[in-house]
């Protein structure tokens, strides 16, 4: 097996797109292919990683669309990757063993998704497919109540309270707004979303415990990534960040058959997989990206991935160590909460942050000492299914 | 969808499941009868939810997770004003959803 290197990243901004699906895919993935400076060397195949097209925009077979928009057939191997809100990690992890195996060389791997065709209320059902056919589904389980169920078990059992829910929201925002194409660039304050006189206004019910910025936007955007065997980086310009691990794990999909529901034991064992082939451990982390679809996942995730111990994550976050300044900046991009979460797409936008970050390339929220190792976390369902990267400057 | 309102019983080894697997979590058999959920049980979660998908005339709807004493746990719908974790519940069969104008029945949760 080959070590894999990304040698390109692309992105559109995220939020509203004034252009198509695809042309928000052609321009990330044009973009990705300028940055690695591919000059005449011919794309091998390319991964394409969405969830909803087929519902949302009436779309199907997506990658078969770009390779023709982007001129890349008929050479080009493709496919489309639908893992949930894991797609995107789902179609690095494929891209990566293309690479790894020999089967292909020079490999795109672009996510895209476009929400804006739905309202708040079809792209609420949308993505409660995701939930248990039988056990969930029927009784209108959508995944903020997923999440607000698993809220009111784990503050009750750890001494979370809803302050530490608002201090992840609050560092995201003022993470997202220094970030040119993040979703949502507005700052908020303790006082605007939980003590103020207007809080509840300003930040009503979704699921209780959780309220409106405790959950995450529904957002458009696509990313890219370029992969090429570390064999090949020199043929590129920027610098080149090693694919160091990766691993994947599959929980039961109803929340209620967990032996403890408010373990994430997928995202525990996809971090411990990545790890053990990285061949490094938590401590050796210096920026990392969570799935904050919901706050309280960011706090839970840093614990299951083994930054800090079970229950502990929202003392850590108290203490500012996950902070653009602190000990582990989690989310420095603004993350799903601030950035945006185009649902298909995030896993790829996750790594083009890392690697911006490991580059140095991060400008006003770039992670201070020139972090080398970076991490993220996907997660699909209601951690289901979960893919855990790990990453590294330098080959 | 009658098959939610019941759990599947291993007829090898007597193991409820709920949801049902194919294959029984325990012994791997294949063979099941069906026993219908019901009786007491605990509320182990719950939530108001108002992000709601299509089809929903209401403000919010309040979900729960229970741990009921035949031993498997479930997510129904609560008809209570003031849950409260840990707080004794009963089993029904109701209506809980409609879709495309169809009633959907299910597990609904009230105070014992
Ligand atoms: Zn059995």
């Amino acid at each position: 097996m080959r070590d894999v290197a990304i040698v390109g990243v692309g992105s559109t901004q995220f939020g509203r797109a004034q252009w198509s699906l695809l042309k928000m895919m052609c321009e990330a993935s044009n973009d990705a292919i300028v940055d690695a400076g591919i000059g005449e060397r011919k794309i091998d195949a390319v991964y394409v990683a969405n969830m909803g097209a087929s519902r949302n925009n009436r779309m199907a077979g997506l990658s078969s669309g770009l390779v023709d928009r982007m001129n890349l057939y008929p050479h080009t191997v493709s496919e489309t990757i639908e893992n949930g809100p894991a797609s995107g990690a789902s179609a690095i992890k494929h891209g990566v063993h293309s690479v790894a195996s020999g089967y292909c060389d020079l490999v795109l791997v672009c996510g895209g998704e476009r929400m804006q065709e739905v309202n708040n209320f079809e792209a609420t059902e949308f993505v409660s497919y995701l939930s248990h056919r039988y056990a969930e589904y029927p009784y209108g389980v959508t995944l903020p109540s997923l999440a607000g169920m698993f809220t009111r078990l784990y503050m009750e059992r750890y001494g979370v309270e809803a302050r530490h829910l608002a201090m992840v929201a609050i560092k995201n925002h003022l993470n997202g707004a220094k970030n040119k194409k993040a979703h949502l660039r507005i700052p908020i304050t303790m006082e605007g979303i939980l003590t103020g006189p207007d809080a509840l206004n300003n930040n009503p019910w979704i699921a209780e415990p959780l309220r409106f910025f405790d959950c995450c936007p529904v957002s458009d955007g696509s990313s890219a990534v370029l992969l090429a065997p570390a064999e090949m980086v020199k043929e590129f310009k920027k610098t080149p960040v090693l694919i160091a691990g990766m691993g994947q794990a599959t929980d039961s999909q109803a929340v209620q058959d967990r032996p403890d529901p408010t373990e994430l034991t997928a995202v525990r064992m996809a971090a411990e997989r990545a790890f053990a082939m990285a061949k490094l451990t938590p401590k050796d982390i210096d920026v990392a990206e969570l799935h904050d679809a919901f706050t309280i996942l960011e706090i839970v995730e840093s614990e299951e991935c083994g930054f800090f111990k079970k229950g502990e994550g929202h003392k850590a976050l108290e203490r500012g160590e996950t902070q653009i300044g602190g000990k582990l900046p989690i989310n420095p991009s603004g993350g799903l909460k601030s950035r945006g979460h185009p649902v298909g797409n995030t896993g790829v936008s996750q790594i083009v942050e890392l690697v911006l970050q490991l580059r140095g390339e991060a400008g006003d929220y770039q992670v201070p000492k020139q972090p080398k190792h970076g991490f993220a976390v996907n997660f699909g369902g209601f951690g289901n299914n979960v893919v855990a990267t790990v990453l590294k400057r330098g080959v | 969808m009658a098959m939610n309102v019941e759990v599947a019983k291993c007829t090898k080894c007597g193991k409820l499941s709920y949801p049902t697997h194919f294959y029984c979590p325990s012994c791997h058999g294949t063979k099941f009868e069906p026993v219908p959920v019901g009786g007491e049980g605990r509320l182990l979660t719950w939530t108001r939810v108002y992000a709601l998908p299509l089809d929903y005339a209401q403000l919010y709807v309040t979900l729960g997770i229970v741990e009921l004493d035949m031993g498997v746990r479930a997510t129904g719908r609560l008809e209570i004003a003031e849950p409260k974790t840990g707080a004794r519940v009963r089993t029904h069969i109701g209506k809980v959803r409609e879709i495309n104008g169809k009633d959907i029945t299910g597990l609904v949760f009230t105070a014992v």
